[in-house]
């Protein structure tokens, strides 16, 4: 015997709990979510934190600045302390090919709403005493960006949809999809089949599997992350730093831990989330060359999760033509949390509306099969 | 009850556990996430073990352990992650090892 559902949701991270949330706030009911692991034990809980509005093409930037507008208020929306703080992100400009890149995209940042400027080295200076200028040119500095606890996002967003009656069911995999005849969907676990007219595959890395139970092929890779924390050190750092071209970020959480990644260009992509020395020896050599200060601070703990890369490094939302009913987010190649509340938006707009307040077309799965995928030059990693 | 560290590190105390397993948060691995338990200098080497022994003692009860793998077979260390002791930058840029 089948268990009915108004909706079925696969992945508790953050995009499927800031879906369900949303959906429910909009008065859907018989909402479930089913998440293989515990809640965030995909990429959200293992992600950077970071939260930027600084992106080179117009629909990156408003995708991105309308979800800051959210974060602002989020702790109050759902009665949980986020940890959001807008310490802003310094972007570390190290030649004049990149420097022309990020000072051309600040008028268009500007134009919508986005306060980022130019930093001198001077100026960088004194705002992150510190900091390693050499082979520095400039800076470009938003102040708004900023990081958050992102298992807060998760656990304050997962409550407030259970407020809602939402279902959460943790520990449970999806083993099998399938359209039937009536055009509803059974999605099968190992102890339940539930029957829903709308499923909502926001899987992470694991979308692409999802969807291809389906007969829907989502052209993205997993790819390793790595990143570390050293032990909690007293106030230091007020941005997220980032070096676009280095793929190395690190930021101080409120807790006063160092956390930062860098990218590896050759980092095949795999499933695998192990950690490896080799990221420890190019991290810190990175981090001790940016802030020399931080070379005696200690490294606690190293992890690693997946991005979920698209063909563009953008995401890949909305439906699937011949699909009614089906809806997925998946593809964020590493920006996923950062523009997780926005999407959630996007997405529950988009099946309870049939339209959404944001144009999407440009982020949906048929771009690629029409060519029309362009890279955004703001991806780190 | 009077106050009873549980973890040195992050100066979490036996009640924000018991509290923290009476809101639902009954996964080890959240439990670590949300106390912050094992998330300090001795990355749970101190206080990992009378975690587990707590948790041991409520699981049969059912009770208060009232989370996701609410049995006692379940309960086990959260992942551990390397390194296994703390590691200075500049050891690691400079590659020496423990002094």
């Amino acid at each position: 015997m089948a268990t009915t559902a108004d909706v079925v949701i696969v992945g508790g991270g953050v995009v499927g709990l800031a879906t369900a949330y949303t959906l429910a706030r909009r008065r859907m009911r018989n909402i479930v979510v089913l998440e293989r692991g515990y809640i965030g034990s995909g990429a959200t809980g293992r992600c950077g934190a970071g939260i930027r509005q600084q992106w080179g093409m117009k629909e990156n930037i408003i995708l991105a600045r309308e979800s800051v507008k959210m974060f602002e208020e989020l702790d109050g929306e759902l009665g949980f302390n986020t940890f959001f703080r807008q310490g802003g992100y310094l972007i570390l400009i190290s030649d004049p090919a990149e420097y022309d890149l990020i000072s051309g995209k600040i008028p268009l940042q500007n134009s919508l709403g986005v306060p980022t400027r130019m930093m001198t080295r001077a100026e960088m200076a004194e705002f992150v005493p510190g900091l390693n200028l050499d082979g520095v040119v400039a800076g470009a500095y938003c102040p708004t960006d900023g990081t958050c606890y992102p298992y807060a996002v998760l656990w304050g967003y997962a409550e407030a949809a259970r407020r809602l009656w939402v279902d959460i069911r943790v520990k449970t995999e999806v083993t099998h999809v399938a359209k039937r005849g009536d055009g509803r969907f059974e999605v099968h676990t190992p102890d339940e089949i539930y029957e829903t007219p709308v499923v909502i595959n926001v899987a992470g890395a694991y979308t692409r599997s999802i969807a291809a139970k389906l007969g829907i092929e989502i052209p993205t890779e997993p790819h390793r992350h790595e990143i570390c924390v050293t032990e909690s050190l007293k106030a230091c750092l007020e941005p997220m730093v980032i070096s676009l071209k280095k793929g190395f970020y690190f930021s101080q959480s409120m807790r006063g831990e160092i956390i930062g990644g860098i990218g590896d260009d050759h980092e095949p992509s795999s499933y695998s989330t192990a950690s490896t020395p080799d990221f420890l020896f190019r991290y810190a050599a990175a981090l001790r060359e940016t802030f020399p200060a931080l070379g005696r601070a200690r490294i606690i703990r190293q992890w690693a999760g997946l991005y979920d890369v698209s063909p563009d490094a953008r995401p890949i939302i909305g439906g699937v033509d011949g699909m009614p009913g089906y809806f997925h987010a998946c593809g964020f190649s590493g920006h996923g949390f950062m523009l997780s509340p926005m999407v959630a938006r996007l997405l529950a707009e988009l099946i309870i509306d049939g339209e959404t307040s944001l144009p999407i077309e440009d982020l949906s799965l048929e771009r690629f099969a029409k060519g029309e995928a362009v890279r955004d030059p703001y991806v780190v990693g | 009850m009077s106050k009873t560290i549980l973890c040195h590190c992050e100066d979490i105390e036996v009640e924000e556990l018991y509290s923290a397993l009476a809101q639902g948060f009954g996964d080890i691995e959240t439990l670590k996430r949300y106390t912050g338990i094992g998330t300090g200098k001795c990355q749970g080497k101190c206080c990992f073990i009378q975690t587990l022994r707590l948790l041991a003692e409520l699981a049969p009860e059912g009770s208060v352990y009232s989370g996701h793998m609410g049995d006692i077979h379940s309960i086990r260390v959260p992942t551990l992650r390397p390194p296994v002791t703390p590691l200075r930058i500049d050891d690691i840029v400079e590659e020496r090892g423990d002094e």
